[in-house]
């Protein structure tokens, strides 16, 4: 015998489904005697008790409505407002993903302006996990910096050599993953700032074209908007679109994070007409890309691959991958100092997802994290002799400057955020990107959902979220005694004993 | 088994029959006055379903149609309690006809409810 009190649900469910058979009949009795009106809910009950016998008797898929009647339902309504109950009460400010609540708090006042400072210490935990950034006993007066100033292309002494005078960019979304609003809110609060900002794979760049501001083409595995009806490159097709003088770099994407190894997906939900059209493509079911060019076969025809793209726009171009196995990369570079074409960036993709829909296990399981790829990347190019003729691009979760210092210390030279600039558009991370169903319009093509969305306000909110990341990128750089972003070294990492960026990323060789 | 477009006829006579009993009864037709009083719910009761009855009617032509058939079906559902328990098939010599209108609202409510079954608000999800 035990003492301790229990519920027994089995007794309890099993009760309350006789309960309700008991309580029609008993509302039946009292409408005929009584009152009409215990109709109400003598018709209320009878409808319960059908639903309820089904559940018991005429389904199959959901086992505990079959086992336990309609009390089991409870638990499925609880549940189904889990998420957002949990983001709102429950979850502490340092508990949630992708973003915490520190972290999307610090994006939304840098893009509102207010000031971020914070009070009474950090609210994270340091137990010797986490990287950060080691500054100098001797920082430098911001006014001896010297300003930002990446040039793309200068390695191969191009006319069209694009100088980058942001540290950050915005990361690849296309219209069709993005509404039109929102595309056109970033593209707006780019020009304010003076950002580039990349097209992502949505084919020719209608709306990302219209506020005027800079733009790095992405040409995806299905190159929309640049391709023959085979998928292959259609060269004339390119070869006007680099001649826009908005477009101002090409980017040639062989992986992306949130699904490595995987072609894009656009979601049948979100095609319009209109993003039918764009892309080339029909309505009514998934947009799948294939998993890679069909040019790019091995390390040969892609470099030959690359060396095409850069004679027929004329541009810098470069490639975005996800970093998967260090030797593919090596042999990748060695290939191109043996054709002598050279990519004049390389963006490093984190494994950790954007906002891309992808397979879970795509999402989860692939791929390296930026913090271990970005060091590899950087390692194999010093050893190959061949850092200089590259510009590295890093994306993937840099929302915030320390990150992004971070990011350059570990060998790139210019971020990339996404994610950042959806949440200085508003985003309050509801994680339904995939779904058309965007509550604050970023995601969507619903009309009613995009008028939310002002393109003036928000535009306004991305170009103050560029110019405070810029504002603490120089600060930090002061701090860390660097006079340029250049000389940022891994010197300026404190890297926990075991750390992400230890050399598990490099295969044995 | 059940197909897009008789649905949207069963929404339409649903919509058009429960309209129609909804103003007889707001205007205070003798015939539902009748009603009321054999139910000894007048006139509060018959102002009450006149509403539930527009709401339905509403409903069931918008977006909402799979809540709008539920409220339709259980507005039925007591009006033929109502003949049975209290009124019988027949009333004020009409033949019936008042009965088989409202089989038919119940019939075609029922089968939108039954087609629309997935878009039923929190227990949608539950049927396949």
């Amino acid at each position: 015998m035990t003492s301790t009190f229990a519920i027994d649900l089995e007794k309890i469910s099993h009760t309350a489904n006789i309960a309700i058979v008991v309580l029609c009949g008993l509302f039946g009795l009292a409408g005929y005697f009584v009152s009409f009106y215990f109709h109400f809910l003598t018709v209320a009950f009878f409808l319960l008790v059908l639903l309820n016998l089904f559940w018991r008797h005429g389904q199959t898929s959901h086992t505990l409505l079959a086992n336990f009647g309609f009390l089991a339902q409870i638990r499925y309504l609880v549940e189904s407002i889990g998420p957002e109950f949990r983001q709102y009460l429950f979850a502490s400010d340092t508990e949630e993903s992708p973003f915490n609540r520190v972290e999307r708090a610090e994006v939304y006042r840098k893009a509102k302006g207010i000031d971020s400072t914070a009070a009474f210490g950090s609210l994270l935990a340091f137990d010797r996990t986490e990287i950060k950034l080691r500054h100098s006993f001797y920082p430098v007066d911001t006014d001896q910096l010297e300003p930002f100033d990446v040039a793309v292309g200068a390695a191969r002494g191009l006319d069209t050599t694009y100088h980058i005078r942001r540290p950050i960019m915005i990361s690849a979304m296309s219209y069709g993953a993005l509404g039109e609003n929102a595309v056109r809110a970033l593209a707006r609060g780019a020009k304010l700032a003076g950002a580039l900002m990349n097209t992502g794979e949505g084919g020719h760049p209608k709306y990302h074209l219209m506020e005027g501001c800079d733009l790095i083409f992405q040409m995806g595995t299905a190159k929309f908007g640049v391709r023959t009806e085979d998928g292959r490159l259609d060269e004339s097709k390119l070869a006007v679109l680099a001649a826009n003088n908005q477009v101002k770099m090409i980017e040639i994407k062989l992986s992306q994070g949130a699904k490595p190894g995987k072609g894009g997906l656009l979601p049948k939900e979100k095609i319009t007409a209109e993003i039918a059209e764009l892309r080339g493509v029909p309505m009514g079911q998934d947009v799948l890309s294939p998993a890679h060019h069909v040019e790019c076969v091995d390390a040969a025809s892609t470099v030959e691959f690359i060396g095409r793209i850069q004679r027929v726009s004329g541009l810098p171009t470069g490639i975005k991958f996800c970093l998967g196995r260090p030797n593919e990369f090596r042999t990748l570079v060695q290939e191109m100092e043996r054709q002598d074409t050279v990519p004049d960036f390389i963006t490093v993709d984190g494994g950790e997802g954007g906002t891309g829909a992808a397979p879970k296990s795509f999402m989860d399981d692939l791929g390296l994290p930026l913090f271990e790829a970005l060091p590899v990347v950087h390692r194999i190019l010093r050893d190959e002799g061949v850092r200089d003729r590259f510009v590295v691009f890093a994306s993937g979760k840099l929302i915030s400057p320390g990150k992004q210092l971070k990011a350059l210390s570990f060998g790139a030279d210019v971020a990339y955020s996404a994610r950042g600039f959806l949440l200085a558009l508003g985003c309050i991370q509801a994680l339904q990107c995939n779904r058309n169903t965007c509550p604050v319009g970023i995601t969507t093509h619903q009309k009613q959902l995009q008028t939310g969305l002002d393109i003036e306000d928000k535009a306004r909110r991305v170009a103050n979220y560029i110019e405070a990341l810029h504002h603490d990128h120089v600060e930090l750089l002061a701090a860390l005694g660097r006079s340029s972003a250049r000389l940022l070294c891994e010197e300026n990492l404190y890297l926990p004993v075991q750390a992400p960026a230890s050399p598990l990323g490099e295969e044995p060789s | 088994m059940t197909h897009p477009n008789l649905t949207r006829i069963a929404q339409g006579v649903v919509a058009l029959l429960l309209f129609f009993a909804a103003t007889q009864k707001f205007i205070g037709e003798p015939g539902t006055v009748e009603v009321f009083v054999g139910l000894d719910m007048e006139p509060t009761g018959r102002y009450v379903i006149a509403v539930i009855e527009l709401m339905a009617a509403l409903l069931i032509l918008s977006p909402f149609a799979a809540l709008g058939s539920v409220i339709a079906v259980s507005v039925m559902c007591g009006a033929l309690i109502a003949h049975v328990t209290h009124l019988g098939l027949v009333v004020n010599n009409d033949g019936g006809m008042l009965v088989c209108m409202l089989v038919v609202v119940l019939l075609c409510a029922a089968y939108v409810l039954v087609s629309r079954r997935k878009e039923i608000p929190l227990v949608g999800d539950t049927f396949s």
